[in-house]
């Protein structure tokens, strides 16, 4: 030790380490103690989770906040935008926000991410609550099809409070259609019909004639539907008739309804499944359909919109959506998704979830039904940006300034089409939509879907056995 | 002699003696404690925390459970991650070489140009992209390089060229974002080898062309070596920063398609963040973290026969 001190009494390098081992062990303690207090937020405030833009959500809070004072004068509301490209982005940031120790008290959040919540016990079962409140809600539930129900339920237990939902029909170009000469589809059109709908529109240059994107919700898992398969075994839980024998009793729509989707062992490299994947194929190779993006579809809506592409798997939300892109009222329309071996649609649905951690849930209970209420639609969701889960808002009116002209189609997929599923989104969601992006794009680009689809199942083996 | 010596032993004494003997350690400290502070919470501290976590298994939401070794074991078996090395690797390899290469071709090019406006003009163009938010610039090159509306295949339309699949073809992929990441990253080795050229003593360069060397020969020779410590210096930042390549990938290509482009950091991102697997996650960054000491380290020991320090 032959180094040269520094004079008594001035600071030490010793003295500094030690100064700053306290500055961050009392960092840490504060840190400690802003998870320990009431993690969803101050006294006076009611958080809300929505998966958008910050604009949009600070828009829907100022609108919301004179009901909301109304429920508990002096109480703030406050929406939180989350955005990403799909909802497993969503999801992801959410959880981080959880970890983080801010977790909301309200979450709005689609199929993708109900049983994730639910498995992890983050958010409450509204169960008793419904019942509590059965007579009041006796209306809301008669609007609503009890499949969007059945999808928000797990295990038994209602988890959200659905208000729309999207199911994956077909859009097309009106004007690309009378151009190519093709006599706009049928509900019952077959998917030979579309194949040739296609060829005709691929003769223009520059025009796709069908395009579509990469992801778990109105992707190649459309044709996967249509074809009678999917990635998981489809089951259901026990359950459930504490609900259906009361909200929905004598409803033929609600027979054989239970406890939520079970999602099984994946079946990701089935016979049907290997063949709806060599269909896009196949459409890719025909010059049919381009390579596909992953992603949300807000590109393809683009797309769409500038007359690029004829055809393309959408829901409600396309309404709004082609509106927003500058389509005129007529130059689109919607028909159902056409029929393989069956004419299963697949759909997605989105509600209100109240977490565990919040110290505000009869609030939040309150907040959720002033949600779902018929009025409260337009404040959250203007321009038909989705479509109301409520069939008596679903009509001509909504779509008159924005199209399409067969917009009851949307819900006419649930009525007619009882075989309409969920997407299977199973408590490992996240990890089954990275895989399945991860292997479609991988199919898509070598050819091969069995390959693909065989290391999508292992994967998918893999993550039900982590989760 | 003896007062000679004397008096260098005196200086040297004095240039060695620790500045806190001049009372000046307190604010020295004070300078340095900000930083000291910052790297602590965001790098060491994270990097400590990151080892622990990986021997536990964690969602976020349930308890942390001590598993051992067991994410580093699961890691060696699982062949997607291990190829996301191997992918990560070959890129990084593969902008290192492009990245040196292009900087020093370009400095020595500018360096050539006597106006000093032009040298300035020229080192800000080069040095513009880096200063660019590298999100912005890949979802930007996103769309120039979309198969179906990108503006590149427009124009390679036009020469009658069909649409070549940019980002959706695995080699293609990995090809766009090694030129976008070079592209981007560029400036900087630019930059250090402008300054470091322009350090050559002329007097070497100036009796290396009275020995009758060409420019290749004066560039190889002579430049190369006399600034081959600021070429190892931007090799070792540059391998760095590719190895942690994460950005451009994860926003065009979203690792895709396939795994063609899925790096580490897009695995650890998936595995923690995706697939709520944090410890697992954890465990991948501290072997990438091994990976790039250990690749540091080895160019450093070539460092020792290739870098001439004057």
């Amino acid at each position: 030790m032959t180094g040269i001190h520094p004079p008594g009494g001035s600071f030490t390098r010793r003295t500094l380490l030690r100064a700053g081992a306290g500055g961050l062990g009392l960092a840490a303690l504060a840190d400690l103690a802003a998870c320990s207090n009431d993690s969803s937020g101050s006294s006076k405030s009611l958080k809300m989770l929505y998966f958008g833009e910050q604009a949009q959500a600070t828009q829907l809070q100022n609108r919301l906040q004179p009901q909301i004072s109304r429920l508990d004068p002096g109480m703030k509301f406050e929406i939180s935008a989350i955005n990403g490209t799909d909802w497993n982005d969503f999801l992801a940031k959410v959880l981080t926000q959880i970890a983080a120790g801010t977790p909301p008290d309200i979450i709005s959040v689609a199929t993708e991410g109900l049983q994730l919540m639910a498995s992890k016990e983050l958010a409450i079962p509204l169960d008793d609550y419904v019942t509590r409140d059965l007579d009041a809600l006796k209306e809301y539930f008669a609007d609503i099809h009890p499949a969007l129900v059945e999808s928000m339920m797990y295990q038994g237990h209602l988890w959200e409070l659905p208000d729309s939902f999207n199911a994956g029909n077909m859009f097309y170009s009106t004007g690309l259609f009378q151009r190519a000469g093709v006599v706009p589809p049928t509900p019952d059109w077959t998917l030979d019909d579309f194949e040739t709908a296609a060829t005709r529109i691929a003769r223009f240059q520059g025009i796709n004639a069908f395009g579509w994107v990469v992801r778990l919700w109105g992707s190649w898992t459309s044709f996967m539907y249509a074809n009678n398969a999917n990635l998981l075994e489809e089951g259901k839980y026990d359950g459930g008739d504490w609900l259906w024998s009361k909200a929905y009793a004598g409803d033929a729509a609600a027979a054989g309804r239970k406890g939520g989707w079970k999602w099984g062992a994946p079946t990701a490299n089935s016979e049907a499944t290997v063949e709806a994947l060599d269909y896009m194929i196949e459409l890719t190779r025909k010059g049919l359909s381009p390579s596909p993006d992953v992603g949300g579809g807000g590109t393809l809506q683009g797309l769409f919109a500038s007359n690029r592409i004829g055809m393309s798997i959408g829901g409600g939300f396309w309404a709004g959506g082609l509106t927003n892109a500058g389509m005129k009222n007529g130059s689109f329309d919607v028909t159902m998704f056409p029929r393989w071996k069956s004419q299963r649609h697949l759909f997605g649905a989105g509600g209100y979830a109240i977490f565990k951690s919040s110290k505000k849930k009869d609030l939040a209970w309150e907040v959720l039904k002033l949600l779902v209420k018929p009025d409260s639609f337009d404040l959250v969701f203007p321009g038909n940006v989705t479509t109301p889960g409520r069939k008596s808002l679903v009509t001509a009116a909504r779509y008159a300034k924005t199209g399409p002209k067969h917009w009851s189609v949307f819900y006419d997929t649930l009525t007619e089409h009882p075989d309409t599923a969920p997407i299977p989104a199973p408590p490992y969601y996240n990890a089954l939509a990275t895989a399945l992006n991860q292997r479609t794009t991988e199919a898509i680009s070598s050819g091969k879907a069995k390959a693909a689809l065989d290391g999508l199942q292992s994967d998918l083996e893999k993550a039900a056995g982590a989760g | 002699m003896a007062v000679v010596t004397a008096e260098v032993r005196n200086t040297v004494v004095k240039r060695h003696r620790h500045p806190a003997a001049h009372g000046e350690a307190p604010f020295g400290f004070a300078m340095i404690a900000l930083s000291v502070l910052f790297v602590a919470v965001f790098t060491a501290i994270p990097i400590v925390a990151s080892l622990g976590l990986s021997f536990f298994s964690w969602d976020v939401i349930s308890t942390p459970e001590f598993v051992g070794l067991e994410n580093y074991q699961r890691l060696l078996h699982d062949g997607p991650v291990l190829k996301s090395f191997g992918v990560t690797l070959g890129m990084a390899v593969a902008i290192v070489v492009l990245q040196l290469v292009l900087g020093l071709g370009l400095a020595v090019l500018v360096n050539q140009r006597r106006l000093i406006w032009v040298r300035t003009a020229f080192r800000t163009a080069f040095y513009l992209p880096l200063l660019a938010s590298t999100a912005a610039v890949s979802i930007f090159m996103g769309y120039l390089f979309d198969y179906k509306f990108g503006v590149v295949n427009y124009y390679l339309g036009l020469l009658g060229i069909p649409n070549v699949p940019w980002l959706t073809s695995g080699f293609a992929a990995a090809t766009t974002i090694v030129l976008i990441a070079v592209w981007q990253q560029v400036g900087f080795t630019f930059v250090l080898f402008v300054a470091s050229l322009m350090s050559v003593p002329t007097d070497v360069l100036e009796a290396a062309q009275i020995d009758g060397a060409g420019p290749l020969r004066t560039l190889f020779r002579i430049k190369v070596p006399l600034i081959s410590p600021t070429i190892l210096f931007a090799a070792v930042v540059a391998l760095i920063n590719a190895m942690q390549l994460f950005d451009q990938p994860y926003i065009m290509t979203k690792g895709g398609p396939g795994s063609a482009t899925t790096t580490v950091t897009i695995s650890m991102y998936q595995k923690g963040f995706q697939n709520l697997q944090f410890g697992y996650g954890s465990a991948i960054a501290i072997v990438l973290l091994a990976a790039i000491l250990v690749i540091t380290g080895l160019q450093f020991l070539a460092a020792r026969k290739l870098v001439f320090y004057r």
